[in-house]
């Protein structure tokens, strides 16, 4: 298996797996399964059905391959798929089933409780941007949750993908109007759960 | 800026998708609108301290992911496993290089076919002007591919004779100079005269006689020089430089030897007396000629024997020798051009005669009606 370079852009991963290189489609695994995983769990809220989703979403990926364009946006194909599998899993579940974070994660009862499965244990990445404690990611986690699913939706892709506007309009089909607006709503909301920290008053000095 | 478009592109701002300009009117406006300021701030705020953790993936996904792969890649329909070796080729194609590379080929090639186009690697093919010898030109090397047909090679002694007499004898004078100027050509072959029609025909490029017979039996001979070609030269020379009585004595010299050029040289002979004395005593000469020398110099001294006697208003002796010449194929043509000339000519003269003649019968008339007045004045002396 041919090494890949680190510095190789998606669209061009993905152009060496359409000739081949097995190498490609690891290392656009190893950089997309994570946030899309996250995608499809805040989505779908059943951290095994997310897997199993995921899995999906690559499996589409390699099934279509040879359709993807080389002038493409890869993260916007990628997230299509991702996105439209959901929607497929949502309506054969039928309903939304808001899964409390305080049940346990998956069919195990003795299993973590989801608000802790959401803790982030890897401290870089909230190091990013401040530490933050227990009870506000709680409350974070809290918020997206009620948000109204087109809501939500734009927000996991902005923040969780961090695709720009343009692109979010692109994969949901709306205009990018209604992205920002839909956007602007989302923080508001998250706002409203979050002014009562001491961690939101310390940002807004 | 203002605040309402403040509003609209917050997000953009918050987010770093504005261009700098934008940008940094969007923050102006901000050090001074504390609505926007706000605004601002809170989403800022928001955004730093709402971050959504991320949630590790299952231990083994990306395991379970690439082995999926593999299996899948196994099982991949023969249609698609096609189409990703064509997307192979095509991705390879489509490389800068190889374009660069058909282009370059694409050049290469097209300089080639124009470089092999250019005339200087093809055989050496000089045309003259049509009617000019090529001999007028010294270095010319000009190419007979093909024997000419007979209307061709026929001589044109229309033309010749249309043509002024200075004009004629210079086509005389380059059939003549021709010759020398090839030195792979024998000189008795080169140095043979020829009348108008001959220098005509090959001045046409045919280059082949129009004397038949005793042409061909004169090159057979070509190589032998003997004096009587210097005596023919030096003839040739006092004809071209105009010194037509001394051409007259030495062409007639040399008929009277009855050699191989009596033929040509009589017929010079009287040329050089035509310009001498003119048509009157050269036309006589012509005929004689003519009698003398059955064949195409005898042709030529009957159709320069006719052109002396239309000249001279001899109508009907030069139509005897249009008539005569009109039953050789090389003449036929212009002969019958000639006749027709003629027949023209006279229907003018006798239209003119009508005239006269009407004229004339009107006169006597008048100066019958006009008698008896005027004799009036007359009757009374005798009355």
């Amino acid at each position: 298996m041919a090494a890949v370079q680190g510095d190789a852009t998606d669209e061009m991963l993905m152009v060496r797996y359409q000739r081949g290189e097995r190498a490609a489609f690891a290392e656009l695994v190893r950089r997309h399964s994570r946030p899309i995983y996250n995608f499809v769990l805040r989505q779908l809220r059943v951290p095994s059905v997310a897997e199993d989703v995921t899995q999906d979403v690559f499996m589409r990926l390699v099934q279509n391959a040879a359709e993807f364009k080389h002038e493409a946006r890869f993260l916007t194909w990628l997230y299509t798929i991702a996105r439209n599998l959901c929607i497929d899993q949502l309506r054969k579940s039928s309903h939304r089933r808001h899964a409390s974070l305080d049940e346990p994660v998956g069919d195990n009862p003795d299993g973590q409780p989801l608000i802790e499965s959401l803790s982030d244990p890897n401290p870089q990445t909230s190091a990013e941007r401040g530490a933050l404690s227990s009870q506000v990611r709680s409350s974070i986690v809290k918020a997206v949750d009620s948000l109204p699913d087109d809501q939500r939706e734009v927000f996991l892709l902005r923040e969780v993908a961090n695709l720009p506007f343009r692109d979010i309009a692109e994969i949901t089909g709306v205009g990018e109007n209604t992205v920002k607006s839909r956007m602007r709503y989302a923080l508001d909301r998250l706002k409203d759960a979050l002014c009562d920290f001491e961690e939101y008053a310390r940002a807004l000095r | 800026m203002d605040c309402e478009k403040f509003d609209r592109i917050v997000l953009d701002l918050l987010y770093d998708e504005l261009d700098e300009l934008t940008s940094a009117a969007a923050r102006r406006h901000m050090e001074h609108c504390t609505r926007c300021r706000g605004i601002g701030a809170g989403l800022r705020a928001t955004r730093e301290v709402g971050v959504l953790p991320l949630v590790l993936a299952p231990e083994g996904l990306e395991r379970k992911i690439l082995e999926a792969e593999q299996q899948a890649t196994q099982l991949l329909p023969f249609g698609k496993r096609l189409g990703r070796g064509l997307s192979l080729l095509a991705g390879y194609a489509m490389r800068p290089q190889l374009s660069m590379a058909a282009l370059l080929m694409l050049m290469i090639g097209s300089s080639l076919f124009f470089l092999r186009a250019q005339p200087g690697d093809r055989e050496h093919v000089l045309v003259t002007e049509r009617g000019v010898p090529e001999s007028d030109n010294e270095s010319a090397t000009a190419v007979v591919p093909k024997k000419p047909s007979p209307a061709e090679a026929a001589p044109e002694p229309a033309r010749a004779t249309a043509r002024s007499a200075p004009h004629f004898d210079d086509a005389l004078a380059r059939r003549d100079r021709a010759p020398e100027a090839k030195a792979d050509r024998p000189m008795a072959a080169a140095t043979e005269p020829a009348p108008a029609p001959m220098a005509t025909a090959e001045a046409r490029g045919g280059g082949l006689s129009a004397f038949g017979a005793d042409d061909k039996q004169a090159e057979g001979n070509a190589d032998v020089t003997s004096d009587s070609d210097a005596s023919y030269d030096a003839a040739m020379a006092a004809y071209r430089d105009g010194r037509y009585s001394e051409a007259e004595r030495r062409f007639g010299e040399i008929a009277n030897q009855a050699g191989e050029h009596a033929a040509n040289a009589a017929l010079y002979e009287v040329q050089a007396l035509r310009m001498v004395s003119g048509c009157p005593t050269a036309a006589p000469r012509f005929e004689d000629v003519h009698t003398r020398y059955p064949g195409a110099v005898g042709n030529s001294a009957a159709w320069q024997a006719a052109d002396c006697y239309r000249s001279l208003g001899e109508l009907a002796r030069a139509r005897q020798n249009y008539d005569e010449l009109a039953t050789d194929p090389n003449y036929k043509a212009r002969a019958s051009e000639a006749l027709a000339e003629l027949d023209q000519r006279a229907a003018d003269q006798g239209s003119a005669a009508r005239k006269g003649a009407a004229a004339g019968a009107a006169a006597p008339t008048k100066k019958a009606a006009s008698a008896p007045a005027a004799a009036k004045p007359a009757t009374p002396p005798s009355q």
